[in-house]
């Protein structure tokens, strides 16, 4: 028999794992460098803060992540947090007991989701085109129902909950790892998330597979919607009101950590880890930018910069790889 | 090898017989592989040179070499005797170096005549010249003999037309030297014939081509001079007079022939799936029975309705009329889960766009359809999804660093035996092979039929699609011959001859096939 030009690849999951601790070694660079050059990133009260302002976007980014995925994407989670901010606080407001208002505000989430793929699916729009036609009418609906307003939530448990913290950590970082370790136990080792890598990489062949590829779909979105209700449930607790216009552009940022943490565009290619790094890389240089007061423009240029760089090399070494 | 060295002397036109492209020492080295040992090699201006080999013998790297797409690790490449460096594509296609490959590349968006002057686009003042350029692609077409229009869209022609597009393409570069890759994996037997006059008459032209196929009969057809690649080293040049099927498959596999075809016969048991009647769309009123412990042959050009019958049996299109028995009781099959539920498997014709998840691990690729076995409710066992992918690879014999190595990686002919590999431990009983050894060399073509047996012998049966008729005379039980959508003749194992089984697939007399033109 013929020896097979098989090109020398390295296993896909030492790469991941690879991939996943440069992020880790950036991010701990990022805090060294940080630690020494200002005086106040280190303290107690900055890194609490640092971690509740990438919790919320960590767990968009991991919702977006089952999305993009399956080669998706899913433009409408920022508005979803928005929408879900405005409902959690009306069903407070009118004495629903919290538990269930933030059952009911998960519930929209799961039906925003489901319209999504019933839109991808049975209608056949593009992603892009359904979810990008929510993000704006969401904020819409939203508007029209608080006539513009912000509900302040009269209920000082539900807003106490977003402020305290829990041996130390505190508990909107908790409901990171809430999300985070289901996420990845699904992601990787049930069959649903094997699905979701191989509806990404070829729908025609996990068809005739056996694979349900369109509930796959309707599984992917109802999950970024679930994620971002509870995100918006989180969000009304941190900030005490309503707003349909809140979390404006979190839908960016989602895909931006999501990308940064070794999403491929193009589907199949993904982990929860990476987008949990992603979120947290970036949410550290907004707030390291923010310290060593550098003006908040250039915290977007910065942004964008280092989605280039890291894409880029990611690219590079998958190349290389081969 | 000829050894022409002393009249290397750059000509402006070259006669017939003089070296135009003299290899040596090409050697390409990939880390971890050595894919083409030093070739030694001239090709004589206008000849037809066939290039044979397994998949993975070096046959693409050579390619690659020649038309600029990789560098290569060492030797010399002599063009019209001068040396070339041959660094990047665009340098062979300004020697006038071209290729045609098995999978078309071109843009499916645009029109046939946009894609033959892509990149040399007739303008004037800036404005496309579109209708002179759809005139002038058509005057092409119609001058190679061709019976296409040139101002449809390219992908609403067939792949076989947009091969004879793709070939129609290159000829009109300036062409002196094209290579064309496999190019009848994907054609009819008329398609082809097509192409094989096209390819003569750039030879009687003074055009030089090289010629690579997996299928011996064109070989013999078509080629003035054959070498064999085995394991990246040229292991024999042969004048084509002067050799035989039997010596050039030899060569390539260091195994005879007959060793190839393996066919045993088993009695057959009790009735799998029985179509009665069953219509649908591109197929009507067909009827046929597979019993378990044989091989149904379908053959019939590509568009006669033989895959839309299957894919109908399969559950991906509705039927419109007629029933379909699994086990004698009549079903409803609405879905290929409702297929793969009844027990039905089926390899899919195209294994890019249909059979594999080409950038997911082979593991992965393996256990698709068995995921729900090797998982409770909620989660995957680890161990078995190891243990099961790694079986397969070792029984199939798949060639793979690991299991973890990306589809993509591997050749076509491995790449096919995870395509049939995913539903031997899903453990169907109706198997559907869709043209399942296209552009698979002859070593993995003898380790499927041998599959065939093996599945045979345990009670399943065999559905085996071909437009490749010995593939289908030498293991089908029964042969059911498609025209236009109808089931046209049935025969039993070898009751019928080639000529009539074409006759009967083509139908018209005038294009009954074998000859030389």
């Amino acid at each position: 028999m013929s020896t097979e030009a098989i090109p020398a690849e390295k296993p896909k999951r030492n790469y991941n794992a690879l991939f996943g601790l440069t992020l880790l070694a950036l991010l701990v660079l990022l805090w060294v460098i940080l630690s020494f050059s200002t005086s106040s990133f280190a303290s107690a009260n900055n890194i609490s803060n640092l971690l509740r302002q990438g919790s919320m976007i960590a767990i968009l980014a991991v919702g977006q992540t089952f999305v993009i995925i399956t080669g998706g994407i899913d433009l409408s989670v920022g508005a979803v947090v928005g929408f879900a901010t405005v409902i959690a606080a009306m069903l407070i407001n009118a004495g629903v007991p919290v538990f269930f208002a933030i059952l009911l505000t998960l519930l929209v989430g799961v039906a925003i989701g489901l319209f999504h793929g019933f839109g991808i699916v049975k209608m056949g729009l593009p992603p892009f085109i359904i979810t990008l036609a929510t993000l704006t009418s969401l904020r819409g609906i939203g508007l029209l129902m608080t006539n513009g307003n912000s509900i302040s939530i009269n209920n000082d448990a539900f807003q106490e909950f977003s402020r305290n913290s829990f041996l130390g950590i505190p508990n909107l970082f908790w409901m990171v790892l809430l999300v985070g370790i289901p996420a990845y136990v699904f992601l990787h080792h049930s069959r649903w998330g094997r699905y979701l890598f191989s509806v990404g990489s070829n729908a025609e062949a996990s068809r005739l597979s056996g694979v349900n590829v369109q509930r796959t779909i309707f599984m992917a979105y109802t999950l970024s919607g679930l994620c971002a209700a509870f995100v918006g449930v989180l969000l009304a607790s941190r900030i005490g009101i309503g707003n349909p216009t809140q979390a404006e552009g979190w839908e960016l940022q989602a895909i931006a950590s999501s990308v940064i943490g070794g999403t491929s565009l193009f589907g199949a290619v993904g982990s929860v880890h990476g987008p949990l790094l992603g979120a947290f890389i970036l949410a550290t240089i907004n707030n390291g930018a923010n310290l060593l007061n550098v003006n908040a423009f250039w915290q977007r240029v910065i942004t964008g910069v280092l989605i280039i760089v890291i894409v880029y090399f990611d690219g590079l070494r998958r190349r290389g790889g081969k | 090898m000829t050894s022409t060295a002393q009249d290397l002397h750059p000509a402006p036109v070259l006669e017939p017989g003089r070296t135009i492209l003299e290899l040596r020492g090409l050697e390409k080295k990939y880390p971890g592989t050595h894919a083409l040992k030093p070739v030694t090699l001239a090709f004589k201006a206008g000849e037809i040179h066939a290039i044979v080999g397994e998949n993975g013998a070096g046959k693409s790297t050579l390619i690659k070499l020649l038309t600029g797409v990789m560098p290569r690790t060492s030797g010399e490449v002599i063009w019209e005797g001068k040396p070339a460096a041959l660094a990047t594509p665009h340098e062979a296609m300004a020697l006038g170096i071209n290729a045609v490959h098995q999978e078309v590349v071109l843009c499916r968006h645009l029109t046939v005549a946009a894609n033959m002057f892509l990149g040399e686009e007739n303008s004037r003042f800036g404005i496309l010249q579109q209708r002179a350029m759809v005139r002038e692609a058509q005057k092409i077409i119609d001058g190679l003999g061709f019976d296409l229009p040139a101002h449809v869209t390219l992908g609403d022609l067939t792949i076989g037309q947009q091969q004879l597009i793709a070939a129609a393409r290159a000829t009109v570069r300036g062409t002196k030297f094209l290579i064309f890759d496999e190019p009848t994996a994907y054609l009819t037997r008329k398609e082809a014939d097509q192409l094989f006059t096209l390819i003569r008459r750039l030879k009687s032209e003074g055009v030089t081509i090289i010629y690579i196929s997996h299928r011996m009969e064109e070989v013999f057809e078509l080629a003035d001079r054959v070498s064999v690649l085995r394991d990246g080293t040229l292991v024999g040049t042969r004048n084509i007079s002067e050799t035989n099927d039997a010596e050039l498959v030899k060569l390539m596999i260091n195994r005879s022939i007959e060793q190839i075809y393996h066919k045993e016969h088993f009695t057959p048991g009790a009735a799998i799936i029985e179509a009665r009647n069953l219509s649908g769309k591109g197929f009507e009123n067909v009827s046929m029975t597979v019993r378990a412990g044989e091989i149904v042959g379908l053959y019939g050009l590509i568009g006669a309705g033989r895959s839309e019958f299957v894919t109908t049996l399969y559950g991906r299109h509705r039927k419109s009329a007629g029933q379909i028995l699994w086990e004698g009781k009549d079903v409803q099959v609405n879905s290929e889960h409702d297929a793969i539920k009844l027990g039905m498997a089926l390899a899919p014709e195209s294994r890019r766009d249909q059979g594999l998840c080409l950038n997911l691990p082979v593991g992965l690729n393996l256990n698709l359809p068995i995921y729900k076995r090797i998982s409770n409710n909620l989660l995957i066992s680890g161990a078995q999804e190891k243990t099961q992918a790694d079986r397969q690879i070792a029984d199939l014999r798949i060639k793979t660093p690991t299991r973890n190595a990306l589809a993509s990686s591997l050749s076509g002919g491995n790449q096919q035996k995870i395509v049939i590999g995913k539903w031997l431990a899903h453990g169907a009983k109706l198997f559907i092979f869709d043209e399942p050894t296209v552009g698979v060399d002859v070593g993995t073509k003898a380790e499927i039929y041998r599959l065939f047996s093996a599945l045979l012998s345990k009670g399943a049966g065999i559905i085996l699609i071909s437009s490749y008729l010995p593939e289908v005379y030498e293991l089908a039980d029964t042969l059911h011959v498609f025209r236009r959508g109808k089931l046209v003749a049935t025969h039993g194992f070898h009751t019928a001859d080639h000529e009539d089984i074409l006759t009967q697939a083509l139908a018209e007399k005038q294009e009954k096939l074998g000859g030389k033109t």
